[in-house]
């Protein structure tokens, strides 16, 4: 791990030095305890700040479409700038999505497959306490949930590679789907409402995802207004609901949505039951190849229906 | 000033006690959170907790709420809240954002009918902090983890029991009906209190923000706060999880035939929040927008209400996504 770390900091100063790329989206370490934040490094002193560990939790693909979007204040030609991003499997997954969405320019990112031992959950290690914390932090046992269920922990599109010990893919990802499904229509509309009530409307989860970069965001438009701005479970349904299904075929399971929100709501099972579905329906898998058409932007005649049918 | 103390495992009977003449919001686990909710008979009262998530302001004002309804009998007003009620355990920098809102919604201008409603039939009870987190700055920000401020009565845990003291005249009235409850502390009970209390400021660290107002001030125009903003996903944790913002906007809402008003809270650091109908927004950048939400807080409330509106909860710091942490911000930014 800590020579990952210091081939990243050097990978990351020639890059810089050589004005290969004009910025570095990585991690440096954070104000609080198990905490790291986003970089933006520019020169060879900030690539000296840049770390590498099991707390890299932010998926950085989520700055990318707005350094690709030409600034407003600026009149004329403009070139859009050459970005590096430290990545795990899942942002680089992200990354692809963006590309295939013509929100990045992929000549202009080169990515930095980093090896990934899945990601320290703050949550849980926030319930096993300081002292298990501290002891716990090498194995599984504080690993997030997300990562552990990771189908692929190397890189795709990667540039440079630094190499390290990485985890190995999940086999099955989907127990905890597969139990959701079994429950009645009317158990999981339950377990659906009850985790969407908690919500505040801070809108994390959106502004945390990568693949969230519309202009206006449905739920915020006024004319029409698709739902109303109260605690009103049907409007707290309709949010939810609609920023999941945006995400059918694209979602790559980062857990940026999960990180994010502020009162623990359940969003990532609602998220792989969309993956599972375009999965298993569609037999996609988002952000793994640059060549694959999304799902949503194709059609074969003997494409599943069985979603609008039998629900 | 009067005193009274209560053993913890008598606390239950004080909960009864005053649920017989109206609601009793308390510290309670709900879906494995410590949380301030109504407290139910089936409940019990959870003591060891920094903090809540959620703020108390949405007891007050809620995060939304109808105000009106309107169809064929034309606009009838919700009815004002009425009943008594006692909110217990919030902690001290909490109770003095309520003072803060006060200024806002009850002593500004206009008065809200609605949150002086709630805040008149309302006997707060703080409960001063034994450890306090590594993210609370109370002390560089005119609070203490023993602070009185915004409460009727202020609590002390001194293991076994609570120490109570009133702050107010409606404190005191309190502490004089539930004397059987709540007895006089023992010599001994005071000094283990001033000793806690003693021991719990030390606990918070400063963050040296002195002359934080001037400073902002002529920050205005540094382009330190587009390099924090950079970092920033524009998210409203920050807003909506302070005790003290509270910006709020109004909508008339079409349910069937009926009509409704709500009033929800909003967020200066959504764009849509300055969007004008022209479709002109004077702050484009999330540069702008944090600096508002920072300005607003530590400036414009100073000069306007004599008080820099944040208590030092550190809830915007713990819950960032992207680690924002106001402590820096406020020491860092350069005029």
């Amino acid at each position: 791990m800590h020579d990952a770390q210091t081939k990243l900091r050097e990978t990351a100063k020639d890059l810089l030095v050589s004005a290969k790329v004009d910025l570095v989206l990585g991690f440096q370490n954070g104000s609080l305890p198990l905490r790291t934040r986003p970089c933006f490094a520019r020169n060879a002193a900030d690539a000296g700040r840049l770390v590498w560990n099991r707390l890299c939790t932010n998926n950085l693909a989520v700055y990318l479409p707005r350094l690709f979007e030409k600034p407003a204040n600026v009149r004329g030609p403009w070139t859009p700038p050459k970005v590096a991003v430290v990545a795990k499997g899942c942002d680089a997954r992200s990354i692809m999505g963006l590309v295939k969405e013509h929100q990045v320019i992929r000549e202009n990112v080169v990515i930095i497959a980093m090896p990934c031992q899945g990601m320290i959950s703050l949550r849980k290690a926030e319930a096993a306490g300081a002292s298990a914390r501290t002891s716990k932090l090498d194995g599984d046992d504080l690993v997030a949930q997300a990562c552990l269920e990771c189908i692929q922990p190397s890189v795709p599109g990667a540039n440079i590679i630094i190499d390290g010990p990485s985890r190995s893919a999940a086999s099955d990802r989907f127990q905890r789907v597969k139990d959701f499904e079994a429950l009645t229509a009317a158990e999981r509309w339950q377990q659906f409402v009850a985790q969407v009530s908690k919500c505040i409307r801070c809108y994390a989860c959106r502004q945390a995802c990568p693949n969230c970069y519309c202009k206006t965001c449905f739920i915020d438009q006024t004319k029409p207004s698709w739902a109303g701005v109260g605690d009103d479970p049907t409007d707290l349904l309709l949010f939810h609901i609609g920023r999941v299904f945006h995400q059918a075929g694209r979602c790559v399971e980062c857990d940026a949505c999960v990180r994010a929100c502020p009162v623990g709501i359940d969003l990532r099972l609602f998220t792989q039951k969309l993956v599972k579905d375009v999965e298993e329906l569609f037999g996609y898998v988002p952000g793994t190849s640059l060549e694959e058409a999304p799902p949503l932007s194709t059609y074969r005649p003997d494409d599943s229906e069985c979603f609008i049918t039998d629900p | 000033m009067t005193l009274g103390a209560i053993k913890k495992e008598h606390l239950g009977q004080l909960v009864a006690a005053v649920g017989a003449h109206g609601g009793f919001y308390g510290p309670v686990l709900r879906d494995n959170d410590v949380c301030l909710d109504q407290v139910q008979p089936s409940d019990t009262l959870v003591l060891d907790y920094a903090n809540f998530t959620l703020p108390p302001k949405g007891l007050f004002f809620p995060r939304s709420e109808v105000i009106a309804t309107h169809g064929a009998d034309g606009m009838v007003e919700t009815p004002l809240p009425t009943g008594k009620a006692v909110l217990f355990g919030v902690r001290p920098c909490d109770a003095m954002s309520l003072t803060y809102l006060d200024k806002v919604f009850m002593e500004a201008q206009f008065a809200d009918p609605y949150y002086r409603a709630r805040r008149e039939r309302t006997l707060t009870i703080a409960l001063a902090c034994r450890d306090p987190a590594a993210t609370c700055f109370c002390t560089s920000v005119a609070g203490s983890p023993s602070g009185q401020g915004g409460a009727d009565i202020l609590a002390v845990d001194i293991g076994d029991a609570l120490v109570l003291e009133s702050a107010t005249p409606a404190g005191e009235a309190f502490l004089a009906e539930y004397r059987k409850l709540l007895g006089r502390p023992s010599d001994n009970q005071v000094k283990a209190r001033d000793a806690q209390v003693a021991q719990a400021v030390r606990k918070v660290s400063s963050i040296g923000s002195d002359g934080v107002t001037a400073r902002l001030q002529a920050s205005s125009e540094s382009a330190a706060w587009e390099e924090l903003a950079e970092r920033c996903l524009g998210c409203g944790v920050c807003t909506f999880l302070c005790p003290t913002c509270h910006c709020f906007g109004l909508y008339d809402e079409e349910v069937g035939p009926q009509g409704r008003r709500v009033r929800a809270q909003d967020a200066c650091v959504f764009p849509a929040f300055t969007l004008e109908a022209s479709g002109h927004n004077p702050r484009t950048r999330q540069g702008l927008r944090m600096r508002h939400r920072v300005m607003h807080k530590f400036c414009y409330t100073a000069q306007s209400f004599g008080d820099i509106f944040c208590v030092g909860c550190g809830r915007c710091i713990v819950n960032c996504p992207a680690n924002m942490d106001i402590r820096e911000t406020l020491t860092e930014v350069p005029p």
